[in-house]
């Protein structure tokens, strides 16, 4: 302040601070709004997280530990008897046959897309894959539970009942009777609903591939299931285990759709026509009616699911950490 | 007129005998044309690669010889659109027929790129992997043809002890002759180079030179580069193109000392590209 005092004539360099401080105020404002909407995140995140473990507080002082590993869900006993180990498996055990589905089909349209599709068609497949995101879960669950479990039950079931019928450790997971209702059927919708993170995610990624490289690939005498298997793929890893992981992480955590096709029961069956309940379609089913202890068995529930997600996701990154080691640099 | 002098000086010192015996052909091209859609890219081409011969095609950016030597491996195919007329013989083989093997082709015609482009796995894997393709062979015979295959990407003494790292660890001028290695362990009878020092510092540079005047003993060779000096100094033989035209075609001392076309003359004196 003193300077400009001294350079009353000059009005140039007065003005030039002037402005500069006029933006200074714009720099300390925009710096707090941004920092500001990042804690934000961690006081959502610590607040859900403080909600969840003081609602699920009588249910772990009730049950501990236990919770965990038993399968009867009993909340109108006297006292209510609740487990866990019902929902977490078919959780994990949907999440898991989805991706065991959606990655293959996911990649390899993804692949087609990007490396073997015709101009004319690419853009069809593209935008049937968008739409196919942009459907409410709602309607997956519906169209599962009027069309797509019936056509199951009476085909797809039975056949493959028949022909695994007797053979040892086959048998038991194609088990019937066909069912309309069945992880399976579950697992499929699943498989559907996250097929477009999947693709999408992967052919973003595999448009990175700088041309040049897979020219090189192609000027040894590769052919394009060898250019996109030690080339395209090594080189996105990264990026498609990221699809993967979001898709995984949708699959974890869909509830809607699935609730209307799994068939909320909390026995555990080795048969994957069977039907089973998953943790969020446990607590959509239940938590209207819900009071008390058996309200508090669901917020744990709920705190699992959110434990559950997190262990799997961090693993996912621990392998990918495992994976870039592996690969040197 | 100094640049003239300087291209000239490095002609004159070319390191072999400066015109060698006329080679028998390994690649002719004839009547060449090549199209992007609509673009006229290429103008009825005619030339001879001279068998165990280094052929150096230079010329300004955009007139073509990068295009050309796309052909020779069908690298074009790649992308729609794109197509050449004429007749494109490899010894016996028209490489344009529709019917041919595009592996076999390019097991046979290998190419070098601008960039280094090692494959995102081990310097070992970088080289078996091409080997892998078309032969199966033991761990131990592996192991041979791969230090072979380095060593005659004259890389071996680099990286003899890392071999387990990934290509991508080496340096611009180390990933240039692991993709020369690369290239060599298919054993392929003519080698593509595309400005292949052109993102290498000047060691690298003299380095891959050399490479290419040994490789020459075995392989059919044909060079695109923007750099004169370099061009004077591998081939053999030197092709001027301009504007989608083969305008000047002859031993790379004629070239470089005493061109007959007015346009050869001006570029190779830097009055133009």
């Amino acid at each position: 302040m003193a300077v400009q005092s001294d350079i009353i004539d000059d009005a140039g360099p007065y003005d030039r601070a002037k402005a500069l401080s006029a933006f200074k105020l714009g720099d300390v404002t925009f710096y707090w709004i941004t920092r500001l909407s990042a804690i934000s995140v961690l006081l959502i995140l610590g607040g859900i997280i403080v909600s969840l473990i003081v609602g699920a507080f009588p249910a772990i002082k009730e049950y501990g530990l236990s919770f965990l590993w038993t399968q009867r869900w009993a909340p109108s006993a006297d006292p209510p008897v609740l487990g866990a180990l019902g929902p977490m498996y078919g959780t994990l055990v949907t999440s898991f046959i989805a991706m065991l589905i959606a990655i293959p089909v996911g990649l390899g349209i993804a692949i087609f897309l990007t490396e073997l599709c015709p101009q004319w068609l690419r853009r069809p497949i593209g935008m049937a894959i968008e739409l196919l995101a942009g459907i409410p879960s709602i309607i997956y669950g519906m169209w599962g539970f009027f069309v797509l479990g019936p056509f199951l039950a009476n085909t797809f079931q039975p056949f493959m009942i028949k022909i695994f019928d007797g053979v040892p450790v086959l048998g038991a997971i194609f088990a019937g009777p066909p069912s309309y209702l069945s992880l399976f059927n579950s697992a499929l919708i699943l498989a559907i609903m996250v097929l477009p993170f999947i693709t999408s995610i992967s052919v973003d990624v595999f448009k990175t591939v700088p041309p040049v490289l897979k020219e090189a690939a192609y000027g040894v005498g590769c052919t394009t299931w060898e250019v996109v298997r030690s080339v395209v793929i090594p080189y996105t890893r990264v990026g498609v285990i990221g699809g993967v992981m979001l898709a995984l992480g949708r699959a974890l955590g869909e509830t809607m759709a699935v609730t209307f096709i799994i068939g909320n029961s909390f026995r555990i069956s080795g048969s994957i026509f069977a039907p089973g309940t998953t943790i969020s379609a446990a607590i959509a089913s239940e938590f209207a009616e819900s009071d008390g202890l058996h309200q508090s068995g669901l917020i744990l529930l709920g705190l699992l699911l959110f434990v559950l997600t997190f262990f799997v996701l961090a693993a996912a990154r621990l392998m990918l950490m495992r994976l870039e080691k592996k690969a040197g640099n | 007129m100094s640049e003239l002098s300087v291209s000239m000086s490095a002609a004159g010192g070319l390191p072999q005998a400066p015109v060698l015996p006329e080679a028998p052909a390994k690649v002719t091209v004839r009547n060449l044309n090549f199209y992007y859609g609509e673009h006229h890219a290429l103008k009825n081409i005619n030339l001879t690669l001279g068998a165990n011969r280094v052929t150096a095609f230079i010329g300004p950016s955009g007139c073509g010889k990068s295009t050309l030597l796309r052909i020779f491996n069908r690298m074009y195919d790649l992308y729609p659109g794109q197509r050449a007329t004429g007749q494109l013989m490899l010894d016996q083989t028209n490489i344009l027929d529709g019917k041919l093997d595009l592996n076999l082709l390019r097991a046979r015609v290998g190419m070098v790129f601008q960039k280094p482009t090692p494959f995102p796995m081990t310097i070992y894997e970088n080289i078996a992997f091409g080997i892998r393709l078309y032969e199966k062979i033991s761990k131990s015979e592996m192991d041979d043809r791969v230090e072979k295959a380095l060593r005659g990407g004259a890389l071996w003494n680099e990286v003899k002890d890392k071999l387990n790292a990934s290509g991508l660890s080496l340096s611009g001028g180390q990933q240039q002759r692991l993709c020369i290695a690369r290239t060599v362990a298919v054993r392929p009878e003519v080698i593509l180079f595309d400005e292949p020092c052109s993102a290498l510092d000047p060691i690298s540079t003299a380095k891959v030179e050399e490479l290419i005047q040994e490789l020459s003993e075995n392989y059919t060779i044909a060079i695109v580069t923007h750099n004169m000096q370099q061009a004077a100094r591998v081939s053999d033989k030197t092709a001027f193109m301009y504007l989608g035209e083969l305008i000047e075609f002859d031993d790379t001392s004629k070239i470089f000392t005493s061109p007959s076309d007015r346009r050869t003359q001006d570029y190779i004196t830097g009055r133009f590209g």
